[in-house]
């Protein structure tokens, strides 16, 4: 079902040499804001933090000298960064393996049509408008030891017996229940990328596997998922991004405590809060490699180029 | 673009505030009621000055006044106090214009000095005339340099909910440490309230002031003159402050909820809603501005402070004042010193502190900077609404820095060490000993590298 772009592609018609260029030149306008944008408020700003991750760069310890890979060095031997950097990969790890198996669920529960589909589909996308911060304090609230929601639904059921301080008691603990947090915005996101590729699927092909004798798990598995692979790449993408850039939710809820810490609220401390700006250039400049080979890694996994 | 600049916008995409401004600057300050003479006013009227700061602007009948008096418009945004951090070291690193007057919080003077991002104020206001109002403008000088002039008078100071106290059969309230820890229990076995303290135990800065407060009324301080960490003996004040602290969590007198109370403001609220009945380390101004105030309190009339019940006798009150400092990349360095020398005017942080009603005041706003608007909010406070009167006593006698040398240009870090170990031991991570070495070995290692 699978096939090659060129082999159901519509033969083109042949433009006048005017046209043509006239019609590359639009392209090309078309493509510039774009073009300027990632070039100068992406391309160039990394390559700037790449040069200046090889100096010392410290308003405290003037002046700024070129000093080779200190910075890597240091950034390597510090506990607290890779305490970090292991806590930002369990976020990870927990993040995108719950929202991808959540947003699919959902994604195909709300493939057809029914009764209030549009509502829930409004209310689905509230928690992906609310800022980060916003969701900390809610879920704060939801998580309180003392007088949290979590605890007086828990303990109602009778499923605890008394109750418990969800963050900060143990390391997986803590970011098992922010990545929950994260998990709830981002949800909506992956479900409306997959809904989307899931929506392109042509009735046919569920017509055809209904006529062979294939039951819902099957078509779902060997034909929906395989068909859904672009969108989700996408969404496993997006959520692979949010959960290796979390801070909100982890300063909000946990503050500064190693048991939560993620590599971007360490690389804040370290910028911000101790002036070392060449570490922080550093550590930015690690996490965006780091976000692009894993990222790179995923699309090789997951995309599949699919037309119908 | 420079390079700085370029990683600041690209990267962490913060937005610098950026304000309207006018011609381009003068030489001398203009006129304020507290200045001799309003001979800079001429050469600075008609610019317009940016104020980026952490509180709602004063009432627009005060600011036109400023402007009346000196022809300097006025633009005040409302920053809150981290992101407002985050953008005074952003634009300062970029060397970028953001305001002509900002915040100077006290834990940040040592870092301002160093860097030399703020002008030092010395040639703009008489200090030494201020001294003997200005009881913190010593929190603010560092080598000699005012970097910045209080502009609030905010300390640390203990609060009970007397309505509480009273229940639990306490009708004295307690004078000494030993006396505020028998209170406590006190209020546990009576049934009053089984967890009756506030401390908030997240990893944050709240609890690190907390502690130098527990440890001042222990009859210590943290670091020496010279920086040197002073609290690795069990028997020294710092010791056992947190000692006390981590007991009071472990011991349930501190509800459960408190360890990831990130911000006091959390606690205080707990106060307002009576939930706890103590915070040995609140807010000066807050039972005016808040336990007081019945659309945001349940205990009206009933939460008052005390003097510090110190090891020995009445303990020191920390200071922790926010000041107003102009930034090196200021456009009208002279319209702001101007604007300084009028917000923290006598006459002006009475109005702003409600000496003359609420008309002119600033909501939420602490206590003045200043001895005689204190005295004149004492005045004012005929139905001890706001305890000014001991509030006037408590600032003139008995607050003092949190550092006797100032705080260090790497405060952050040690605040850093501080809270994340503090945290830990409550949590039963590591023991109190294991947080006092690990404290003070980011101390030394600061030291040394400082």
């Amino acid at each position: 079902m699978i096939q090659p772009n060129t082999a159901t592609a519509p033969p083109r018609k042949k433009l006048r040499v005017g046209q043509s260029a006239s019609n590359q030149l639009l392209g090309y306008a078309l493509v510039l804001p774009l073009v300027f944008f990632i070039g100068f408020l992406s391309i160039y700003p990394t390559v700037l933090t790449f040069i200046d991750s090889f100096f010392t760069d410290n308003p405290l310890d003037p002046p700024v000298r070129f000093t080779g890979l200190q910075n890597y060095f240091e950034m390597f031997k510090n506990p607290m960064i890779n305490h970090s950097w292991g806590n930002t990969a369990i976020y990870v790890v927990i993040g995108v393996l719950i929202t991808t198996v959540l947003s699919t669920g959902i994604a195909l529960a709300l493939r057809d049509n029914f009764k209030g589909r549009g509502i829930v589909l409004a209310i689905l996308i509230l928690p992906w408008a609310l800022p980060g911060v916003t969701e900390g304090i809610i879920w704060q609230w939801i998580y309180d030891p003392t007088f949290g929601v979590l605890n007086s639904v828990l303990h109602s059921a009778h499923i605890i017996h008394a109750y418990h301080v969800w963050l900060g008691s143990s390391r997986f603990g803590t970011i098992f229940f922010i990545a929950v947090v994260q998990i709830w915005q981002i949800t909506p996101l992956a479900t409306i990328l997959i809904l989307a590729s899931l929506q392109s699927i042509p009735q046919e092909l569920y017509d055809a596997s209904t006529v062979d004798g294939a039951g819902w798990w099957r078509t779902t598995f060997t034909m929906t998922i395989p068909l859904i692979r672009p969108g989700l790449a996408i969404a496993v993408i997006e959520a692979l991004i949010t959960f290796l850039n979390i801070f909100d939710q982890v300063y909000v809820l946990n503050g500064n405590a190693s048991t939560g810490n993620s590599i971007m609220l360490q690389t804040y401390n370290t910028t911000f809060q101790n002036l070392n700006f060449g570490e922080g250039y550093a550590l930015s400049f690690m996490t965006v490699i780091i976000t692009m080979l894993v990222s790179v890694g995923l699309l090789k996994l997951i995309y599949r180029r699919v037309d119908y | 673009m420079n390079r700085k600049a370029a990683f600041i916008a690209g990267l962490t995409m913060l937005g610098v505030v950026v304000s309207g401004c006018g011609t381009t600057g003068s030489s001398s300050p203009g006129s304020s009621s507290d200045s001799n003479s309003a001979s800079g006013a001429s050469s600075i009227s008609g610019q317009t000055i940016s104020v980026v700061f952490t509180s709602t602007p004063p009432p627009q009948k005060l600011l036109d006044e400023f402007t009346k008096q000196t022809g300097v418009k006025v633009k005040w945004t409302t920053v809150a106090w981290d992101d407002l951090q985050t953008k005074i070291t952003a634009a300062a690193t970029a060397n970028t214009y953001f305001a002509d007057v900002t915040d100077v919080d006290w834990s940040r003077v040592g870092q301002f000095y160093d860097t030399k991002w703020f002008l030092p104020l010395n040639q703009y206001l008489d200090v030494s005339a201020l001294q003997k109002d200005v009881p913190q403008l010593n929190e603010f000088t560092s080598h000699g340099e005012l970097i910045g002039m209080p502009v609030d008078a905010s300390f640390m100071v203990t609060t009970v909910n007397t309505a509480d106290f009273k229940k639990a059969g306490i009708t004295t309230m307690p004078t000494s440490f030993s006396e505020y820890n028998a209170d406590l229990q006190k209020l546990v076995s009576s049934g009053v309230n089984k967890s009756p303290l506030g401390i908030p135990f997240a990893a944050a800065e709240g609890l690190s002031t907390y502690w130098y407060e527990t440890t001042a009324a222990f009859g210590g301080s943290v670091l020496s003159p010279d920086d040197k960490p002073l609290f690795t003996d069990p028997n020294s004040a710092g010791y056992k402050a947190m000692e006390w602290m981590v007991n009071a969590y472990k011991s349930g007198l501190v509800p459960k909820g408190n360890i990831n109370m990130i911000d006091s403001d959390e606690m205080q609220n707990e106060m307002a809603n009576n939930r706890i009945a103590t915070i040995f380390s609140d807010y000066s101004g807050n039972v005016g501005t808040l336990y007081n105030v019945p659309s945001q309190s349940k205990v009206v009339g009933q939460v008052s402070y005390i003097p510090t019940p110190g090891v020995s006798g009445i303990g020191p009150n920390l200071g922790n004042p926010d000041g107003m400092g102009i930034p090196k990349t200021a456009k009208h360095p002279a319209a702001a010193a101007a604007f300084i020398k009028w917000f923290t005017s006598p006459e002006i942080q009475a109005d702003i502190a409600g000496a003359h009603g609420p008309s002119l005041s600033i909501v939420d706003w602490p206590l003045p900077c200043r001895l005689s608007a204190m005295q004149q909010l004492v005045a004012a406070d005929t139905n001890k609404t706001l305890e000014a009167s001991l509030m006037e006593q408590l600032f003139k006698d008995h607050t003092q820095p949190p550092f006797q040398g100032g705080a260090p240009a790497w405060y952050a870090q040690f605040s850093n060490a501080v809270y994340t170990n503090i945290h830990s031991a409550a949590l039963g991570q590591e023991t109190v000993e294991q947080a006092v070495q690990a404290i003070a070995s980011t101390v030394n290692s600061l030291n040394q590298n400082g």
